[in-house]
């Protein structure tokens, strides 16, 4: 237990310190209505469809900032160049990659996933599938920060072929598919598709392990704000901290630079938390059974050290009676039981910890990470990398984790020899020869 | 004789009006009830009388193996009752050595670590302590190729030869001696008091608790209990 509790905690100081310096800032509103709570597919059948998000026409630019009295009223629908230019001359800042997402339910391309039976009413319309069926809109993702899928939505995304694209390609009709929608497609690198009466080359092919994260693809954000006529505007900005005690006040001037009611403004540290609480239980759950494992175990050396008192109280008579002092008899019964613990503790240790690992996966439920889904693409892609991190929880015995399990032994043994020594100072040698 | 004795106008043990009670259930029982006696150094005396009359109780009271309710207790010059902690051990360890009935050796420990014991106790050498308690076996008795067991592989004089043995470890005035002889058979007791009146010769006092009318034969002196009280003296 006291490996498995280390184990989490240190996975949730590497989580902390790996993803806490991350900024997301949407427009007012977008947390917590994702991909399949906002409004009507971008398709257009093959010509440039309408430009909706988040069910509200976008009537253009409307960051925090505009001098139009309404706009302070009714909050914008996306983000604006100038918003992230606001957002990046804000200090602590390290970078802002700015990302915009559109659902595509048009010609040419079709989802990998099948709706629910009996899905949400609300949900947005599914697609004709070829075969008759209904599918769901395939998520669109513009991106200005191609360097790491796993910013965009995805968890643990590994190229499986391919590439991902580059700066140089910000204007390119390149894309970057899941698996699933390859496969389902039957696409491959090298291969076309049409989306919105442009032609893209898919340059690389990607899984992240979900349906959902399959079903998606990646274009340059030019490329994307061109193609479904939203030009400049951005569904979420990912800013980057320069360090985790930095995060607050950065989120702080995000939100004083835009309005405060224009955007949404949340910390990794805020997702993380919810997303790490399957981490966070289990490593409470551990310190539980540590404490219940300690107490249990101070018990029963308590209990056993007191029966052996007993059991050996005419030696206990016998040497008090030849003249040894209750210094002497505690001594012995101490370091008894002191070789008794950490010959214990060596061997219990040795024989449980290759079970560590076992405890820690059962304890660490499987968490649901969001990605691309109901939580916002945002979330997602955090939720993605939380998820990654989580599943990776390594109960490795190290030798401080030893040692400390060592020094836990040899105190309930010290604590133990607290009963010989107040029984030993209570034998009376003619009392107990006399009765023996 | 040594200083204190002389103190004590050549008596080792000076009791005046002892008294201890013990709690059997609900009753209050007087184990020991008003004795007085004076024990000259250098003689063998025997407490005699029924089981029960009191006479292990006060042995152990001269041991301090047990503290009187009331009376005075001096020992080798020592103010027995008043004894606690430290100057307890110490009488324990160097004042008297004990021999019990039932022998009471460790059991886990050789014959040869048993009679270390106290000279361990006491801070000597391992090697001091290693030929005085060869020497000590071989004075009791007990073959070399002894030494090195265990109390459950020795016969019971063999055991209660080690037990006298780990009594003169430290080399006390006074040998307390509880029944010595009832564990044992006819023969096997009687060289086991021919070895306690051996020890006499190094002006040892020895005290031998015994309801044994032969054992109390060997004794210079005889005290006859009866109902926690001295009922009779004889002898010197």
């Amino acid at each position: 237990m006291i490996t498995v509790n280390g184990a989490f905690a240190t996975r949730l100081d590497d989580i902390q310190s790996q993803v806490g310096t991350s900024v997301t800032v949407r427009p007012a509103g977008s947390f917590g209505g994702g991909f399949f709570e906002r409004g009507g597919d971008n398709n257009g059948g093959g010509a440039n469809g309408g430009n909706t998000n988040g069910g509200n026409t976008n009537g253009g630019n409307n960051s925090g900032t505009s001098a139009d009295p309404a706009a302070s009223t009714q909050p914008p629908t996306t983000l604006a160049d100038q918003d992230v230019n606001k957002v990046t001359a804000i200090s602590h800042v390290v970078s802002v990659s700015s990302q915009m997402t559109a659902r595509y339910s048009g010609t040419g391309l079709e989802s990998a996933v099948q709706p629910r039976q009996g899905a949400n009413p609300a949900a947005p319309a599914p697609q004709a599938g070829a075969g008759g069926g209904f599918r769901r809109a395939i998520l669109v993702t513009g991106t200005d920060d191609p360097a790491s899928l796993a910013a965009l939505g995805v968890q643990s995304a590994q190229l499986t072929s391919g590439r991902t694209f580059d700066a140089s390609e910000s204007n390119a009709d390149v894309a970057v598919l899941g698996q699933a929608l390859a496969d389902h497609n039957r696409l491959k690198v090298g291969d076309t598709v049409p989306i919105n009466g442009t032609t893209f080359q898919v340059i690389g092919i990607f899984t992240s392990g979900t349906q959902f994260g399959d079903n998606s693809l990646f274009v340059p954000l030019t490329t994307a704000q061109t193609v479904f006529n939203r030009p400049g505007e951005i569904d979420q900005a990912v800013v980057k901290a320069d360090t985790a005690s930095d995060v607050d006040q950065v989120a702080t001037d995000i939100r004083q630079a835009l309005g405060q009611g224009n955007v949404d403004v949340v910390t990794e540290q805020t997702i993380f938390q919810a997303i790490t609480a399957p981490l966070s239980d289990a490593k409470d759950s551990s310190r539980l059974g540590m404490i219940a494992a300690l107490g249990a175990s101070a018990v029963v050396i308590l209990f056993s050290i007191g029966l052996v008192a007993r059991q050996r109280v005419k030696e206990i008579g016998i040497l008090k009676a030849i003249g040894a002092s209750n210094w002497h008899v505690t001594a012995q019964l101490g370091v008894e039981t002191a070789v008794i613990s950490v010959t214990a503790a060596i061997l219990g240790a040795l024989s449980t910890f290759p079970l560590a690992q076992k405890v820690a996966n059962g304890l660490l439920s499987s968490p649901s990470t969001p990605t691309g889904g109901r939580r916002g693409q945002a979330f997602g892609a955090v939720a993605g990398r939380a998820g990654g991190l989580l599943g990776s929880v390594n109960v490795a015995v190290s030798p401080e984790i030893f040692l400390y399990a060592l020094a836990i032994a040899i105190g309930l043994a010290l604590i133990a020899t607290v009963v010989p020594a107040w029984y030993v100072g209570r034998v009376r040698p003619a009392e107990v020869l006399r009765y023996e | 004789m040594n200083e204190q004795t002389e103190a004590n106008n050549g008596y080792i043990a000076v009791a005046n009006d002892l008294v201890k009670h013990f709690q059997s259930g609900p009753s209050r029982v007087r184990a020991v009830n008003g004795v007085s006696f004076r024990i000259p150094s250098g003689r063998i005396v025997a407490v005699r009388g029924a089981s029960g009359c009191g006479k292990s109780t006060l042995l152990n009271l001269i041991g301090a193996l047990d503290k009187p309710d009331s009376g005075e207790l001096r020992v080798d010059g020592v103010d027995v009752p008043r004894l606690t902690g430290a100057p307890e051990v110490a009488y324990r360890r160097r004042k008297v050595g004990f021999v019990f009935q039932q022998f009471n050796l460790i059991s886990h420990l050789s014959a040869l670590e048993n009679v270390k014991l106290p000279m361990e106790l006491e801070g000597d050498s391992k090697r001091a302590s290693d030929e005085v308690a060869s020497a000590l076996l071989r004075q009791v008795g007990l073959a070399d190729e002894l030494h090195r067991r265990r109390p459950a592989k020795l016969s019971g004089g063999e055991q209660q030869r080690v037990a006298i043995a780990r009594a003169l470890a430290n080399n006390p005035p006074i040998i307390l001696a509880d029944e010595p002889t009832a564990n044992l058979d006819s023969k096997t007791g009687r060289l086991i008091i021919d070895l306690l009146q051996a020890l006499r010769r190094d002006d040892r006092t020895v005290i031998i608790a015994t309801h044994d009318v032969e054992v109390a034969a060997k004794a210079d002196a005889i005290l006859e209990m009866s109902d926690g009280q001295i009922v009779s003296r004889s002898g010197g």
